[in-house]
């Protein structure tokens, strides 16, 4: 009997042993009433020779910072470090967490751990971040391009602030910001903070909707070449687009053939799709246009190869008797060509003035079908010489191996 | 059933106990191989006594004890100190520690101070593709670092460090007190010393003052600026026929004085010669081009290096692009040690090859 009290008391002592050590308690951070937000950095001036004395635009975003009385900051509720120029092409999922090696981010939350908005009417948004909602306290601080925490650099380098305002965000509402020049001569800079409202529309599953914006600086267009970036890959993007422009699209067939001459759908060619102004004040969301999804009759209704080409033209220039010669990328912005395929990395073989963005459309593998092309809600950016393509997906069924 | 229990409770508080040991056996049968961690060096002079025991570094060891700061170097720190080598020493005619004799105390003071900042700055405190950042000088003011580390497509990877123009040879050498860089050459700070002022101090350049004057572009460089200049000397210009008997002869009305003085002259911008190095990295082009004083031509500002030596080159272009326009004048300089005198409202640097000629600069009777 005492034999077995004794065990019984050795078992029950591992038992507790056990019990204590396993057990863990996890603190779930959580934002009441959030608010989702995305920030882009559209400042996307060169480091060159002569603008050596301009500040890298490469930023730290704080929400509600703590300042200390000489003006440094010390700490923030949320924390968007490493704040890098925007990437051409902003994923419907932050999938360049885990595909790179810097600490810079193309975008916030992009790589940052932290909560992010769930699914709202069907739209994934893990790219964007959950805020406090009401009134939020957003600040654009320079900072050096290393990779040290912005918060443990020194005193002097966090006192540099580009902007600092208020913001009223609504509960449950979706925003994107955007970091912006307003002005290329005087250099000021703004803030566009857009409520987005693509979930709260009754959107379609098989048409595929775009939106554009030029959000170009106020004479950007106009100022000499030599102040561009003469990146060859722009095009005729390189030299901006004029303030007030038309824009006209055509669907190609497929993407295996890379040549803007190629076979087009029958029904969208060059079609006029939308006008577009020069805007770096109006947070106005710009109406979507749409086209169909399964456009191509070629297609099987699981994967359709097609791809979009977006032409930019001045008022009175006729896209059929377009006279700036195909090639040609100095058009002084009456002529802006962006061609969407594939993953936007790629060269058309056709002797052609386009830059390439990825496909509007999104194809992976979801459930048996590899790959399933699905629709999607996308907003084309014109920033000075740059286009910028963001997409956002609906969730989907999860690939099955 | 009782006496079952009774021999399984028997038979695991066994296995229990044999477990028991066979952890503890387990656990002390664990190889313990002696480990000896690299001690770290505890050898490390302090910033003055390293720099004294080396060789390559005597003469900014004897002007620190001249100026009495050998001792206050071997303090507590911490202290980042960038040597110029005793070759840098040679090239401005220093060649031995008696040389410093003759030098105004303060002023060499004031030099050997701006070449020790009070801090420790390592190599990896400093932002990588940055020009011009500014770090505080134990004498004061601040000096300019720019760090060229790669092209915007991340290769050409170069990792060129500069202070106020003058290259690291050699970074980050721990001290026990702070860190030491080693530079080409010696930093060359003027201080409160204006442009204007620098000039006139030199009768070197008495021609090319003459000829600023003439064209109303002297006043300028008395003031805020930042300028940066690139000084003919009076032989340079004597070599394109521009000398003070020519000067007075010169109609003003006739000639463009921004081109031809002012062809000299940046406005609004100070570069140091290895600024067009650092990007040549940085943005993958080191020329810096500005329209010329007609309002046709451009003037670039560029440099090349070959075995590490910086030559800077002013060339006037037909129209301002490399690729559209022709060479019409060009005039290049290479001796590093006159490069770079950091003055209160811009950089200057020495030219002894004249540019624009009197032809080029005459305006066209026509128009």
């Amino acid at each position: 009997m005492r034999e077995l009290i004794q065990s019984k008391a050795v078992l029950f002592f591992l038992l507790f042993i056990l019990c204590c050590s396993s057990c863990t308690k996890v603190d779930y951070t959580e934002i009441k009433d959030p608010a989702y937000l995305r920030v882009f950095n559209n400042l996307n001036y060169l480091q060159t020779m002569g603008n050596k004395d301009e500040k890298l635009p490469y930023f730290c975003l704080l929400i509600n910072p703590t300042v200390d009385a000489d003006g440094t900051i010390t700490g923030g509720e949320i924390v968007g470090d490493f704040l890098n120029k925007r990437d051409a092409y902003a994923p419907p999922y932050p999938s360049h967490i885990g595909n790179s090696t810097t600490v810079d981010n193309p975008e916030f939350p992009g790589k940052q751990n932290v909560l992010v908005a769930p699914v709202l009417n069907g739209f994934d948004l893990s790219s964007w971040a959950q805020v406090p909602s009401g009134d939020v306290r957003v600040m654009f601080a320079y900072r050096p391009k290393n990779e040290i925490p912005f918060l443990k650099l020194e005193r002097h380098l966090r006192q540099d602030i580009l902007i600092d305002t208020v913001l009223n965000l609504g509960s449950k509402e979706v925003y994107t910001m955007h970091l912006l020049q307003t002005d290329f001569n005087t250099k000021a800079h703004g803030l566009v903070v857009r409520q987005e409202n693509f979930h709260k529309l009754p959107l379609s599953d098989s048409l595929v909707y775009v939106n554009f914006y030029n959000m170009s600086a106020k004479g950007f267009v106009d100022a000499d070449a030599s102040l561009k970036d003469n990146d060859y890959r722009l095009r005729s993007f390189k030299g901006g687009i004029q303030d007030d422009m038309n824009v006209y699209f055509s669907l190609y067939e497929t993407e295996a053939n890379l040549n803007h001459n190629g076979a087009t759908i029958p029904g969208f060619k060059g079609k006029y799709l939308t006008n577009l102004k020069r805007e770096t004040n109006s947070t106005a969301v710009s109406p979507y246009v749409s086209f169909p999804l399964w456009a191509s009759t070629l297609g099987n209704r699981i994967y359709t190869p097609i791809w979009q080409r977006f032409e930019f033209l001045a008022p009175g220039i006729d896209i059929t008797a377009n006279p700036i010669f195909p090639s040609e990328s100095e058009t002084g912005g009456n002529w802006a060509v962006v061609n969407c395929l594939r993953n936007g990395k790629i060269e058309l073989q056709s002797r052609d003035n386009g830059t390439i963005l990825p496909n509007l459309l999104v194809n992976v593998h979801s459930g048996i079908n590899n790959p399933q092309t699905f629709a999607t809600v996308n907003t084309i950016e014109v920033v000075n010489g740059r286009v910028y393509l963001t997409t956002i997906q609906r969730k989907y069924p999860a690939p099955i191996y | 059933m009782i006496t079952s229990i009774f021999y399984l409770a028997k038979f695991s508080s066994k296995i229990v106990h044999l477990l028991a040991i066979a952890c503890c056996l387990s656990m002390l049968s664990c190889d313990k191989p002696d480990l000896t961690v690299e001690k770290p060096n505890e050898n490390l002079r302090p910033a003055a006594d390293f720099v004294n025991n080396n060789f390559e570094m005597t003469l900014f060891s004897a002007a620190l004890k001249k100026v009495g700061l050998y001792e206050e170097l071997n303090g507590a720190g911490p202290y980042t100190l960038l040597v110029p080598t005793d070759e840098a020493f040679n090239e401005v005619g220093v060649f031995r520690a008696s040389d410093f004799d003759s030098m105004d105390q303060d002023s060499l003071k004031r030099v050997m101070s701006y070449h020790i900042l009070p801090r420790r700055l390592r190599d990896q405190d400093i932002p990588i593709n940055s020009a011009d950042i500014r770090y505080k000088t134990m004498e004061g003011s601040e000096l300019y670092a720019t760090y060229a580390n790669y092209s915007p497509d991340g290769n050409n990877v170069a990792n060129k460090l500069f202070f106020s123009g003058a290259q690291a040879t050699r970074k980050d050498v721990t001290l026990s007190n702070g860190v030491l860089y080693s530079i080409r050459k010696l930093m060359k700070p003027q201080f409160e010393v204006s442009l204007q002022a620098w000039l006139i101090a030199r009768s070197e350049y008495s021609v090319f003052i003459a000829g600023l004057k003439k064209f109303g572009l002297w006043d300028q460089l008395a003031e805020h600026g930042p300028y940066t200049v690139f000084a003919p000397t009076n032989d340079a210009l004597a070599k394109i026929g521009i000398t003070e008997e020519s000067l007075g002869e010169l109609k003003t009305e006739g000639y463009n004085g921004e081109m031809l003085f002012g062809c000299y002259v940046i406005k609004g911008k100070h570069f140091f010669v290895s600024d067009s190095d650092a990007f040549a990295t940085i943005a993958t082009d080191g020329g810096y081009m500005r329209l010329a004083g007609d309002g046709v031509r451009g003037i670039q500002f560029g440099s090349t290096v070959f075995f590490n030596k910086i030559t800077y080159t002013l060339t006037l272009y037909s129209v301002p692009s490399i690729s559209a326009g022709r060479i019409e004048a060009k005039a290049e300089y290479d001796v590093e040690a006159k490069m770079d005198y950091l003055c209160s409202n811009g950089v200057i640097h020495n030219l002894e090859q004249g540019f624009i000629t009197v032809d080029l600069a005459q305006k066209d009777a026509s128009l």
